[in-house]
C-alpha cells in the first residue's frame, strides 16, 4: 500500500509526543522533527506524492492530509499543557516546608531501655516493677547487707521518716519476686533509683535496669552466655565480653563485666581511658544468704542476678556527654531522638 | 590500696615478672589499677573488694598470688629478744568489755630513741601513700602495710596508773584526738583508758594525751581485736574514718593480733633502740573454734557449669591457707581467722572459680520451658502513657522527683496533688530537692521554664512518673502522666500563640490514646491554675485530669516568661475507665450535611448548644462538629457566633433533600425559641 509510510509517520509521531509530555523544550524538537517548514518528516511526504503513480494519487493525498490535521491538532495541544504547567510550577514551590503534624519523641533513657527490655521479653523475661519508697528490708536486709553492714556505705541513701528510704537500686524488686512468684523466675527489672552523690557522672536520681533467673540448674555458664547474648544484640556483636571477679553482698561469686570499647572496637580512646574496655554491668550468682531470705531452698535453686545502669548506656549508645543533661528537660536535646525506632 | 612491687616480692618465692604477676592477680579479682614506676621500684593501686580485709597489705596480696600460680610464700620471721624485766610489773591491762573488745595485745619496749625513721623505711610507706611521722609510729604503720594489722603506740608515761583499761566511755567523756579536734563521746563508744580518762578511740584514733613525742622512752604497743560493729558505728558517729577503723569495721585477724605486736616490738628496737620487755599482754589468748565449711566437688562443677579439676581445686584452696581434706566427692575446709568473708559453700565456689578463671567457664544459655514473657505491675499502664505523649507530639522529659518545699507547695494546689501529706527526705542533697514532688507539674513546669528562658519559640513537653503522698503514716505512689504546652502553635501558624483549646486538644488526644472516653469537661478552682482558665476532667464523678493555664503566683516561682499550658492526668483512673472498642456496622446511605450559624450569648456553653440542637432534632441527626468560631465586629461583646456542621444520615434509607430542609428549619425554630439564639 502506498499510505504504508503515512500510517507509520502517524505512529511514531503520536509516540514522540507523548515521551515529550509537558516538557516545552522537547515538544518543541518533536514538532520540528515531524512539522519543520524546511525538513520535516510531513514535508518529506509531501514531496513523495509527487513520484506516485495517478491512480495512488488520491488516497495517499486524502491519508496525508489527515495525518496534517492530527498532527497540527495534537502538537498545538502538547505546547498549551507545556505552557500551563511551566505557570503552575511557578506557583507551587514545593521547597517550602510542609505543614508538619508534630512528632513526639521519647526519653533516650526509654528507648535504650525498651530496647533491653525488648531482647529480654524474646527471651521468654518478664519486665517487672516495684515501689520506688521502700522499707530497710528488701532495699538492704534481704539483700545480705545487715544493719551496719560497710556495703552501705557505698549506697548513700536518701531517708524517710519511719525507717522508710528512696530505693538505692532496683534489687527490691528481685526479692518482692522471689517472695511473692512461683519457680522459674525469669524477669528483667528497669526503674528509677536514688543515692545521695551529684557531680558529671551521678545524678541523685538515675536508672537501673536489673536481670533476675532463678531456678533449678541455672549455672554461672548461664549467666555468662546471657550477658553475652544481651550484649551482642544491644551494642555489636563484634564486642567481646570479659568477666572480672568482684564483690557484692548479694551475689557469690561475683562478677564486673567488661565489653570492648564501642567506640574504638578495643583499640583505646578517650572514652575508655585508653584501655579498650568500658566497665558495664555487675553480675554474679544469687548469694544463698539472698535465695534463703526469700524463702527458697539454695540446696534446690540457684539463679544469677545482673544490672546495670540505664543512664550510662545511653550516654554510650547516643554519645552524650553529661549524665546531668538526661535530667535538664531541654528539648533540644530530646527532639534529637525523634527518629529513633521505639 | 597502693602498695610497692618490691615490698610484695619480698613475701614471694619464685615470683613471676611484674606483668604476669599483675595479670594473674588482675584475673583473679585483685584489680591492679594503676602501676607507676617508683625508681627500681613500682607502685601499684589494687583494688581490693571490700570483702577482703585480708587482702589489703602486701603479705595478705602475696598470699593471693601464691593461689594464682605466683610462687610460694616465704615464712613469716619473727626474731625478738626480751629483756628480763617481767611486762606485767611495766603495765596492767583490764578489758572491762570483752565483747567490744575479743582480744587485746600489748607489750612494752623500754629505752627508745624517738627520731626520724631511715630513708628505705620512709621511701616503702611514702610509696604506699603514708605519711612518715617518727620512727615509733613508722614502725606500727610498716606493720600495718605489712601484714594488715592496726596498731597504736602509747608514751607509757602519759598513761596514768600505767595501765590500761578497755572500757565504754562515760556519756559526754571528751577526748581530743590526734587530729586536734576535742569530741564528746557517748556510752556505746569503746574507748582505750588509763587510770583517770580515755587514751584512744578504740579501733579509730588515738588521744593528744597519750601520744609519741621526741621525749618519748617508753612505749606501749597495743594490738587489739575489737568488734567490727562497734567500730563502726564510733567511727560514723564521730564521723572519723581511718586506716584503722576501715580495717577493723570489715573484720580483724584475731590470730594476727599477737603476732603484728611482736613484729612491731622487733622493729622499733631495731630503728629507735631499746629493749622489749618479758611477755605479752594479752586479755585472751584463746581462739575460737575454727568454722569449718563442708561441700562436695560435684555441685560445685554443677553450680559453675563446666567440670572444675580436682587438682586445680586442692592446690587453690590449700594455697589460700584453708587447710582442705578430700573424702571422695567430699571436701571440708577450715576456714582461718583472716578470712572473715567466708561462711557457706558458695564462698568457697567463688574463691575456686576466681583461680580457675571466669573466662575458662564455656557460656551456655539457660534452657528453660517455653513461657511468654509480659509486662508486669504499672508497665502496662506507663509505657501505654508514653506511646500517647508521644502520639500528641511532646517530648517526653525526665524530671526529678524530689523538688525545694517552695515548689511543692506551689504546684500541690489541685484536686490531683493534695491527696495526702508531702513526703520530706531527711537527710536531702539541698534545699532544692528537700521534698517528694506531689504533682509532676513540680518539674515539668520547671523544665518548660527553662526551654523559655533559652529562647524556645514553642514547648510541647511531657511526663509520665510516679507522685508520692503519706496517708495514715503510709507512702502511696501513684503514676501521673503530665504535658506542658507553650509558644507558637505549629510551622505556618507562627504568629499564633497556643491557648486553652490547643491545651485541651492535646489532653483530648492523650485520653483517646489511652482509650478513655465519656468524659466531661468542667470549669475547676485548682489554685495551681489561672482562675477562670483552667478546667478539670471527670469521668463517672472521678476527677481524672485539670488542665489550664499555669497561675501566675506559680509562674513567678518558676521564672516562666511566658504563658504556660498544662495538664495532669491520673494515669491509674484515667486507665480504669478505659474501654477495647468493637465494631460498628459502616453507614449504608449517604450523609447530608447542613451547616448552622449560631448567635448567642458567652454563657451558653457549647456542650449545652450541642444537647440542644440534639435534643430539637430527628433522631437521624448523626453527628454536630465544630466549624468556626467568630467575635468581632457585627457581634456584641457578650455574644459569639459559632458555626457547626450537622451531619443528617437514615440508618434504613437515604434522606430527601427536602425533608431534611423541613427538619432543619424546625430545629432552628425550636432553638430559637428554648435558647434565646439567632441564625446571622
Ligand atoms: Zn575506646
Amino acid at each position: 500500500m502506498a499510505t504504508e509510510p503515512l500510517e507509520r509517520a502517524r505512529q511514531e509521531f503520536l509516540a514522540a509526543l507523548t515521551e515529550a509530555g509537558c516538557d516545552p523544550a522537547r515538544v518543541e524538537a518533536v514538532r520540528v522533527r515531524f512539522a519543520g517548514r524546511r525538513s520535516g518528516l510531513l514535508r518529506e511526504l509531501e514531496d513523495a506524492l509527487k513520484a506516485l503513480p495517478r491512480e495512488a494519487k488520491p488516497g495517499y493525498g486524502k491519508a496525508l492530509n489527515e495525518l496534517k490535521t492530527l498532527v497540527e491538532e495534537r502538537l498545538a495541544a502538547a505546547q498549551r499543557a507545556a505552557e500551563d504547567a511551566g505557570i503552575q510550577r511557578q506557583v507551587l514551590d514545593v521547597t517550602l516546608p510542609g505543614r508538619r503534624p508534630v512528632t513526639g519523641a521519647l526519653h533516650p533513657v526509654t528507648l535504650v531501655r525498651r530496647e533491653i527490655e525488648e531482647i529480654f521479653l524474646r527471651m521468654g523475661y518478664s519486665v517487672a516493677d516495684g515501689p520506688e519508697v521502700e522499707d530497710d528490708w528488701h532495699n538492704f536486709g534481704a539483700l545480705n547487707m545487715p544493719p551496719d553492714h560497710p556495703a552501705r556505705d557505698t549506697q548513700d541513701t536518701f531517708f524517710l521518716k519511719d525507717g522508710l528510704l528512696l530505693r538505692t537500686h532496683t534489687s527490691p524488686v528481685q526479692i518482692r519476686s522471689m517472695e511473692t512468684m512461683p519457680l522459674p523466675i525469669r524477669l528483667i527489672i528497669p526503674g528509677r533509683v536514688y543515692r545521695r552523690d551529684s557531680d558529671l557522672r551521678h545524678s541523685p536520681m538515675f536508672h537501673q535496669v536489673e536481670g533476675l533467673v532463678v531456678g533449678e540448674g541455672i549455672t554461672f555458664g548461664n549467666l555468662k552466655a546471657t550477658l553475652e547474648a544481651f550484649v551482642h544484640v544491644l551494642f555489636d556483636p563484634r564486642l567481646a565480653v570479659r568477666f572480672r571477679p568482684s564483690f557484692f553482698p548479694f551475689t557469690e561469686p561475683s562478677a564486673e563485666v567488661d565489653i570492648t570499647c564501642v567506640l574504638c572496637l578495643g583499640a583505646g580512646c578517650g572514652m575508655c581511658s585508653g584501655s579498650g574496655w568500658i566497665e558495664i554491668l555487675g553480675a554474679g550468682m544469687v548469694d544463698p544468704r539472698v535465695l534463703s531470705a526469700c524463702k527458697l531452698d539454695p540446696e534446690r535453686v540457684s539463679g544469677f542476678a545482673f544490672g546495670c545502669g540505664l543512664d550510662r548506656v545511653a550516654l554510650l549508645k547516643y554519645r552524650l556527654p553529661d549524665l546531668r543533661l538526661l535530667f535538664s528537660g531541654d528539648e533540644r536535646l530530646l527532639r534529637q531522638f525523634e527518629g529513633v525506632a521505639r | 590500696m597502693k602498695l610497692s612491687l618490691a615490698w610484695l616480692r619480698d613475701h614471694l618465692e619464685g615470683a613471676p615478672s611484674a606483668d604476669e604477676l599483675a595479670k594473674r592477680l588482675t584475673a583473679c579479682g585483685m584489680n591492679v589499677e594503676v602501676r607507676e614506676p617508683a625508681g627500681p621500684d613500682e607502685i601499684w593501686d589494687v583494688d581490693v573488694t571490700t570483702n577482703r580485709p585480708d587482702a589489703m597489705n602486701h603479705r595478705g596480696l602475696a598470699r593471693e598470688a601464691v593461689a594464682a600460680a605466683c610462687g610460694t610464700l616465704k615464712p613469716l620471721a619473727i626474731n625478738i629478744t626480751e629483756g628480763a624485766t617481767p611486762v606485767g610489773t611495766l603495765a596492767r591491762l583490764t578489758v572491762e568489755d570483752a565483747q567490744g573488745c575479743p582480744r587485746y595485745c600489748a607489750r612494752v619496749v623500754r629505752g627508745v630513741k624517738v627520731g626520724p625513721s631511715p630513708a628505705w623505711l620512709v621511701e616503702r610507706l611514702q610509696r604506699c601513700g603514708v605519711r612518715p611521722i617518727n620512727n615509733v609510729v613508722d614502725a606500727t604503720n610498716c606493720v600495718l602495710l605489712d601484714v594488715g594489722h592496726p596498731l597504736h603506740a602509747f608514751d607509757l608515761a602519759f598513761l596514768k596508773g600505767q595501765e590500761i583499761r578497755v572500757r565504754r566511755a562515760h556519756a559526754g567523756e571528751p577526748i581530743t584526738t590526734l587530729d586536734g579536734v576535742e569530741r564528746k563521746l557517748t556510752a556505746d563508744d569503746l574507748v582505750i583508758a588509763d587510770a583517770s580518762r580515755a587514751v584512744a578511740v578504740a579501733g579509730v584514733m588515738g588521744a593528744a594525751n597519750s601520744e609519741i613525742a621526741p621525749s618519748t622512752k617508753d612505749v606501749l604497743i597495743e594490738s587489739a581485736y575489737f568488734d567490727a560493729r562497734s567500730v563502726r558505728l564510733t567511727a560514723r558517729r564521730l564521723g572519723l574514718k581511718t586506716e584503722a577503723s576501715h580495717r577493723f569495721e570489715r573484720g580483724a585477724d584475731r590470730a594476727m593480733a599477737r603476732t603484728a605486736v611482736d613484729l612491731a616490738a622487733e622493729l622499733i628496737v631495731r630503728l629507735a633502740g631499746g629493749e622489749v620487755a618479758a611477755g605479752v599482754l594479752d586479755s585472751n589468748p584463746d581462739l575460737p573454734a575454727p568454722h569449718e565449711i563442708p561441700f562436695s566437688l560435684s555441685r560445685l562443677s554443677a553450680f559453675v557449669g563446666c567440670e572444675i579439676p580436682r587438682e586445680l581445686t586442692l592446690r587453690v584452696l590449700t594455697a589460700l591457707e584453708l587447710a582442705p581434706r578430700i573424702v571422695g566427692d567430699a571436701v571440708t575446709c577450715t576456714v582461718p581467722t583472716h578470712r572473715v568473708d567466708l561462711e557457706l559453700a558458695e564462698d568457697l565456689y567463688e574463691e575456686v572459680l576466681r583461680h580457675f578463671g571466669y573466662e575458662n567457664v564455656p557460656s551456655v544459655l539457660p534452657s528453660a520451658a517455653m513461657k511468654p514473657g509480659a509486662r508486669l505491675g504499672t508497665w502496662p499502664l506507663t509505657e501505654r502513657g508514653r506511646d500517647a505523649l508521644t502520639a500528641v507530639g511532646a517530648a517526653e522529659a525526665f524530671t526529678y522527683a524530689f523538688v525545694s518545699e517552695e515548689i511543692e507547695a506551689a504546684t500541690a494546689g489541685s484536686p490531683l496533688a493534695d491527696r495526702g501529706a508531702v513526703v520530706a527526705l531527711d537527710n536531702p542533697l539541698s534545699a532544692r530537692m528537700a521534698v517528694m514532688r506531689r504533682s509532676l507539674l513540680a518539674g515539668l513546669a520547671e523544665a518548660a521554664g527553662g526551654n523559655l528562658r533559652r529562647g524556645a519559640e514553642r514547648v510541647l513537653l511531657g511526663e509520665v512518673g510516679r507522685v508520692f503522698f503519706e496517708k495514715g503514716g503510709k507512702v502511696a505512689e501513684e503514676e501521673r502522666l503530665a504535658v506542658a504546652v507553650a509558644g507558637a502553635v505549629g510551622p505556618w501558624d507562627a504568629l499564633r500563640q497556643a491557648d486553652f483549646l490547643d491545651l485541651k486538644g492535646v489532653v483530648e488526644a492523650v485520653l483517646a490514646e489511652l482509650g478513655v472516653s465519656g468524659t466531661a469537661w468542667r470549669h475547676a478552682t485548682a489554685p495551681v491554675l489561672a482562675a477562670g482558665e483552667q478546667a478539670e476532667v471527670v469521668r463517672d464523678g472521678c476527677v481524672i485530669a485539670i488542665a489550664g493555664r499555669l497561675a501566675d503566683a506559680v509562674s513567678t516561682v518558676f521564672d516562666i516568661p511566658a504563658t504556660l499550658w498544662v495538664a495532669e492526668i491520673d494515669l491509674t483512673a484515667a486507665v480504669a475507665a478505659a474501654s477495647v472498642p468493637t465494631f460498628e456496622p459502616l453507614p449504608r446511605f449517604p450523609a447530608v450535611t447542613a451547616d448552622l450559624t449560631v448567635r448567642h450569648k458567652l454563657t451558653l456553653p457549647y456542650d449545652q448548644l450541642v444537647a440542644a440542637i440534639t435534643a430539637a432534632a430527628p433522631e437521624w441527626l448523626e453527628a454536630v462538629s465544630p466549624v468556626v468560631r467568630y467575635r468581632g465586629e457585627g457581634v456584641a461583646s457578650d455574644e459569639v457566633k459559632t458555626t457547626v456542621r450537622l451531619t443528617y444520615r437514615h440508618g434504613e434509607r437515604s434522606l430527601t433533600q427536602d425533608e431534611v430542609n423541613a427538619a432543619h428549619f424546625a430545629l432552628m425554630d425550636r432553638l430559637g425559641r428554648e435558647l434565646a439564639v439567632s441564625f446571622s
